[in-house]
């Protein structure tokens, strides 16, 4: 029965703690000012979770471990409160010849596309610059083993904006807008990063 | 009256309860953990090898140290002479065995303690390509590789003569999802109607339209538009309205048939089939037995009559 009640605790404290990250960050049909409750509300269930105290911190390690394994490390707001647009990875294949072809990471199943999807979710949402430059390379490595005649790589991250219902009717279709840059070349880090 | 009511939390908690529930559990995650392993077959190295893998499990590591993932076993292999490659495809051999053993209730909490921990494996070894799938899977197994396996219709009762050690608590583990899928049922409904969008329909439209999941032409779906405010607020209104509805008999049926054409119509329209499928399987093993049948009472499994 404790072990039920902390489970239940946990559970609910981290789905506490999701949904209001999702109401400090996303408009919602919540007043303004309740934007700065959940930032506070977040930081102090945070605390409460153990999550301010150090890495090594022996309770905190347990406690992290325990909702890992147990699959309650997170809340379940899908596509709440609004679905966000995703992203799209395009890859210039430079020649050496001087052609240049485009194409887009690939997987072999319908499954691969959906984790795809997530991975491209990551770079493109990720606040940290040398995590996304490390993602997207690792993308690109791929395409340096199927071309070995490749002379450079550049990478072009972008977020997909889809239309409302009324812009569909109107004729607008789906649109991508650029937001960074990666060249690559055989064997160095990114030549150059670009950014919007 | 505490006693009264402490009582009264102990019957809820620990309800007599035939292994029915537990059966449908495992048969359904069996399924999942196959289906899930045949369906990354020819990606499965890809997404879980080389830089992504080391970044995830870094990123874990800030975290936890102690959580299970395929760096440690690439670790071991190493020392062995095994390459990554070799270990990730044992891996998902070791994953697919444990599905079918899941499926046709073949040594039962081995396959579901090493289904779980392969799993858990790939999903934080993969972190970066893991989705709200992984973590239904993981809760999922979690309470199946501790519930009180064999079930009667496993290979294991019917051939090998294994009966569970601890009967009793069947009614309690069921107890446990039922509540956990309340509260995801809840959060999920609560965070859902605070954005305008799930309200007017549009969340409907992006959700159908957003790549990977536009399944369906929009052109068929424009056509469509009026009935988009109603999906919106119907998902809200039985989603949150799930841990108030789904306990009463009355509005049980209605509920739990209405989740299940929900995460259906999600397969269907979205691409999302093993993500329905988990979630099918979660709501119909917590809530379904006695709901469209009385169960029997002769074959109920009380303590007193395993032990004999």
């Amino acid at each position: 029965m404790a072990w039920l009640a902390l489970q239940l605790l946990l559970i609910v404290s981290f789905s506490c703690r999701d949904t209001l990250r999702v109401i400090g960050e996303g408009p919602t049909i919540l007043p303004v000012w309740f934007k700065n409750f959940s930032h506070k509300a977040q930081t102090i269930l945070s605390i409460g979770l153990g999550q301010s105290w150090s890495a090594s911190n022996p309770v905190r390690e347990a406690l992290n471990t325990y909702v890992n394994v147990a699959g309650i490390e997170t809340g379940y707001g899908y596509f709440a409160p609004n679905v966000p647009g995703g992203y799209r990875l395009v890859l210039e294949l430079h020649y050496a010849d001087g052609r240049v072809e485009y194409e887009l990471p690939q997987v072999r199943s319908v499954a691969a596309g959906l984790r795809m999807a997530g991975l491209l979710d990551n770079i493109g949402r990720t606040p940290n610059d040398a995590m996304r430059e490390v993602l997207v390379k690792t993308l690109a490595e791929s395409s340096w083993r199927k071309h070995l005649d490749l002379k450079s790589i550049r990478a072009i991250v972008g977020s997909v904006r889809l239309p409302t219902v009324g812009q569909f009717e109107e004729g607008e279709r789906r649109s991508y807008e650029f937001l960074y840059a990666y060249d690559f070349s055989p064997g160095n880090d990114p030549a150059e990063t670009q950014g919007h | 009256m505490k006693g009264e009511s402490g009582k009264r939390l102990l019957e809820f908690l620990f309800p007599l309860e035939t292994d029915t529930w537990l059966a449908i559990f495992r048969i359904g995650f069996g399924l999942q953990v196959t289906l899930y392993s045949l369906s990354l077959r020819y990606d499965w190295s890809d997404l879980l090898s080389g830089t992504t893998r080391r970044l995830a499990e870094a990123l874990l590591s800030l975290e936890s140290h102690l959580t299970p993932r395929f760096g440690w076993l690439v670790s071991l292999a190493a020392k062995i002479g095994l390459q990554e490659k070799t270990l990730l495809f044992a891996a998902w051999i070791c994953l697919l065995v444990a599905g079918c053993g899941l499926l046709a209730g073949v040594a039962c909490r081995l396959s579901a303690v090493a289904a779980w921990f392969l799993h858990l494996c790939a999903a934080k070894s993969g972190g970066f390509v893991s989705y709200g799938m992984d973590n239904f899977m993981t809760i999922g197994l979690f309470y199946l590789m501790l519930s009180p396996l064999p079930d009667r219709y496993s290979l294991d009762w019917r051939l090998r003569r294994l009966r569970p050690k601890d009967p009793q608590f069947l009614g309690f583990w069921r107890r446990a999802l039922q509540l956990h899928l309340c509260i995801i049922y809840f959060f999920s409904g609560l965070t859902k109607s605070l954005g305008i969008g799930w309200w007017d329909g549009s969340n409907v439209w992006r959700a159908l339209i957003r790549p990977p999941f536009s399944v369906i032409d929009p052109e068929i779906l424009v056509r469509l538009k009026y009935l988009f405010p109603v999906a919106g607020i119907f998902v809200c209104v039985l989603e949150f309205g799930y841990p108030f509805f789904i306990w009463s008999s009355r509005t049980r049926k209605v509920w739990l048939s209405s989740v299940c054409a929900m995460h259906g119509a999600i397969a269907i329209t979205m691409g999302m089939y093993l993500f329905s499928l988990v979630m099918i399987v979660l709501n119909v093993a917590a809530f379904g037995p006695g709901v469209f049948c009385e169960e029997r009472k002769q074959i109920r499994l009380q303590p007193g009559t395993v032990a004999a």
